[in-house]
Parts: structure tokens; sequence; C-alpha cells
């Protein structure tokens, strides 16, 4: 398997959100404001790559039996390492995502890669997937914040993006974002949970509509170089 | 009856070792964690009433299981309370000042687990948020929100957040009364 064949499937054809149609429950839920959204997509990369690594490295000598019981135990062992080291070392990251961190234990990317990809595949291959696949989740969510928060409260960048102050960067999650138009024209539901499922819905159409085309079109490609072999 | 001895085995290995990183992990951050927590309640204390110091005082924790614990400010300008009691989606840890009169002078939200953009608009240090707070200033025991007979106007979106808040601000108040 190479490298850039993973790319293109971690971030398209084999998205983790809207392909293999995993990890929605978190993605709806989360995705109400820019910084939400990068912080969860970065936190379940690294906890996915980290996992990956490990479940690849013992993919030998774990038993068939009991490999889900040991997936999950690496799993909440991770989430919890990087759950306390926020705490200590970013604790204004650690708040503005401490409910979310938790939740990456039953995040079914992870199980889900683990028992997919690793238990298969090379510890560099693994490493990979896990940065690819965290990419494409991370892509998906950015996506779908900021659609929500533009047609919902008209902003941009909430909590990452702050302007009062000149332009900045606020990695605290403080930031007001930036005003596009006032909030009261926007269509608030969209930041409720109602809005998430709409917009996730249609982004997998969009996703399947996209990837049917380009099936097609190799398919009529594959078909007009057969005639014309046939004509020669 | 060897092979589930062996997985057994293999299961508890892998247990023991995520256990022993963990211990490790824990050992290194739990100091600097506490740390951060105390950091956050001073500036919570000292967000909602100011004081060059606080002293612990006893009060009747059967009347309200709600109430953590009651601080008298040393500079005599009345007391803080800390506060856990549930939110929408979790318990909430809050700070109130009152003052001699029995008045809010503040509230501040130390440790929540509310819906993002929605119910954590409370806690947040957001303009949102700051103005939201503000309304409990000077507020007396019967504080509310409007949907109940109050002046507080609830967080869009997060009715329940708001009315657990401003029914706490109420109880920390009446906790304080009862010291007399």
């Amino acid at each position: 398997m190479n490298i850039k064949k993973q790319f293109t499937e971690g971030l398209i054809t084999n998205n983790p959100v809207l392909v293999q149609l995993i990890g929605m429950c978190a993605t709806m839920a989360i995705t109400t404001t820019l910084f939400n959204g990068v912080g969860m997509g970065l936190s379940v990369l690294i906890i996915l790559t980290c996992c990956n690594v490990v479940v690849s490295a013992i993919r030998k000598i774990i038993p068939n039996e009991i490999r889900l019981a040991i997936f999950v135990v690496i799993i909440a062992g991770f989430v919890t390492i990087v759950d306390l080291l926020l705490q200590a070392y970013i604790p204004a990251l650690s708040d503005a995502l401490g409910v979310f961190i938790p939740l990456i234990v039953v995040n079914c990317i992870i199980i889900g890669r683990a028992e997919a990809f690793c238990q298969k595949n090379t510890v560099g291959a693994s490493f990979f997937d896990g940065i690819f696949q965290g990419l494409g989740y991370t892509l998906v969510l950015i996506v779908m914040c900021v659609f929500r928060e533009l047609l919902g409260s008209g902003r941009f960048g909430g909590g990452l993006i702050d302007i009062v102050n000149g332009f900045r960067f606020t990695l605290d999650g403080t930031g007001s974002g930036i005003q596009i138009f006032p909030e009261d024209f926007g269509a608030s539901i969209l930041t409720l949970p109602f809005g998430g499922f709409i917009t996730l819905g249609l982004l997998i159409a969009i996703m399947q509509y996209a990837l049917k085309k380009s099936a097609k079109k190799k398919e009529a490609a594959a078909k007009a170089e057969k005639e014309a072999e046939e004509v020669c | 009856m060897n092979k589930i001895l062996k997985l057994t085995l293999i299961l508890f290995l892998v247990c023991a070792i995520t256990a022993g990183v963990l211990g490790v992990v824990n050992e290194i951050t739990y100091q600097r964690i506490e740390e951060q927590q105390r950091i956050k309640t001073e500036r919570a204390y000292a967000a909602v009433l100011a004081s060059d110091g606080y002293e612990e005082v006893p009060f009747d924790q059967e009347a309200f299981p709600t109430v953590d614990l009651i601080n008298r400010c040393t500079n005599g300008a009345g007391y803080v309370v800390t506060t856990t009691f549930s939110g929408a989606q979790g318990s909430i840890t809050m700070a109130v000042g009152v003052d001699n009169d029995y008045k809010c002078t503040g509230i501040s939200i130390i440790k929540h687990s509310e819906t993002s953009g929605l119910g954590a608009n409370a806690a947040s240090s957001s303009e949102k948020g700051v103005n939201w707070r503000a309304q409990f200033v000077g507020e007396d025991e019967n504080v509310a929100i409007t949907k109940m007979g109050g002046k507080i106007d609830a967080l869009a979106g997060a009715t329940i957040t708001s009315r657990s808040v401003a029914n706490a601000t109420g109880v920390a108040i009446r906790a304080v009364e009862s010291l007399g």
C-alpha cells in the first residue's frame, strides 16, 4: 500500500465520515464553532495515530478472541493520557474541549481503523493511515463548522479567530470570530443538533454524487479505450 | 482450559501495562492539574467578590445539600459560596458572591460540561457570557429567569442551564442568610 493512495483514501474516496459513515455522532454534536471542530479533529488525529501504531505493533501477539477488549483498553488509555496532559499543560484547550475528549473513547473511527486496517498492516502503513484518516475527519469537521456557523450565526472562525483587538488567533477559545452578517439574520436552527443532521446529510449526498460521477467517468473512459482497441 | 488461561493472562498483561503507564502520567500531571484548579477557583472568587483572604465558615449542610462551602471574606465585604448542582448535561460548580445585604455580587462558573455554543455560553469569557452573568449582580434570593417570573433573560437554546444557574444562585444566597 503506498502513501499517495492512502492519502486520497483517507481524505476522499474512503473518508471516515462521508464514505465509511462512522463517527457521525460526535461530528454532529460538536461542529458549532470552528474552534471545536479543529480541536476535536486534531485530538482524534493524535489519538488515532498513537492507537494505530500500537495496535499494529502488537497485532501478531493479540489473540483473535479478545482483540476488541484489548483495542478498547489501548484506546481508553491513550484518551486518558491526552486528557490528563491537556488538563495539566493547556488548561484553556482542555476547558473548551473538556466534554469531547472522553467521547473519543467511543468514537468508532478509532476502533474501526484498528479492526479494519491495523490488524492486517505494518506499523508504517498504520501510522500514515492514522494521520490521513484523522485529516479526513478533521476536514469534514471544518467544512461542517464553517457551514453551520456561517449560516447559523453569521460568523466565521468562532473561538479561533479574534478581530476585536486586531486580527489574531486565539488558542483558548475566547475569540468572537468574524461577523459576516448580523446574528439575527442567521438560521439559528443550524447550530442546534437538528442542523447537524441536515448538514451532514447534505455533505454525504454531495460526496456520493461526486464519487458516483467520477466512477462513471472512469468506466466510460475504460469502455472507450476498449472500443478503440477493438476498432484497431 | 489452557486457552482460557492464556487469554486471561494476555488481557491482564495489557490492562496492567496500560494502568502502569496511566499511573506514571498521572504522577507527572497530578500536581499541575491541582495547581490549575486552584488558580481557577481563586480567580473565580476574586471575580465575584474581591477580598484579601477567605475563611471557611460552618453551615447547615443538610438544609443546603448543593452548597459545598461558604467562605467569609476577611475584609468584611460578604461571603463567597461554592455550589455544585445539576445543569443540563452534568454537574456545574459555581462560585457565588453574596454581600452583607444578601444581594448577589456576581457569579462565576468554575467547572461544567454544558453543550458547547449553547449552555457553555453561561461559563464562557466571551462578551455574551460576561453580559449574561452580569444580570445576576444585585439580585436577591428570589432570582429567577423571565420564564419563571424573574428578571434573568435565559440564554438562547439553554433554558435548562439558565434555570439551574438561577436556582443555585438563589439557594446560595439563602444559605448565607441562614448563617444569620
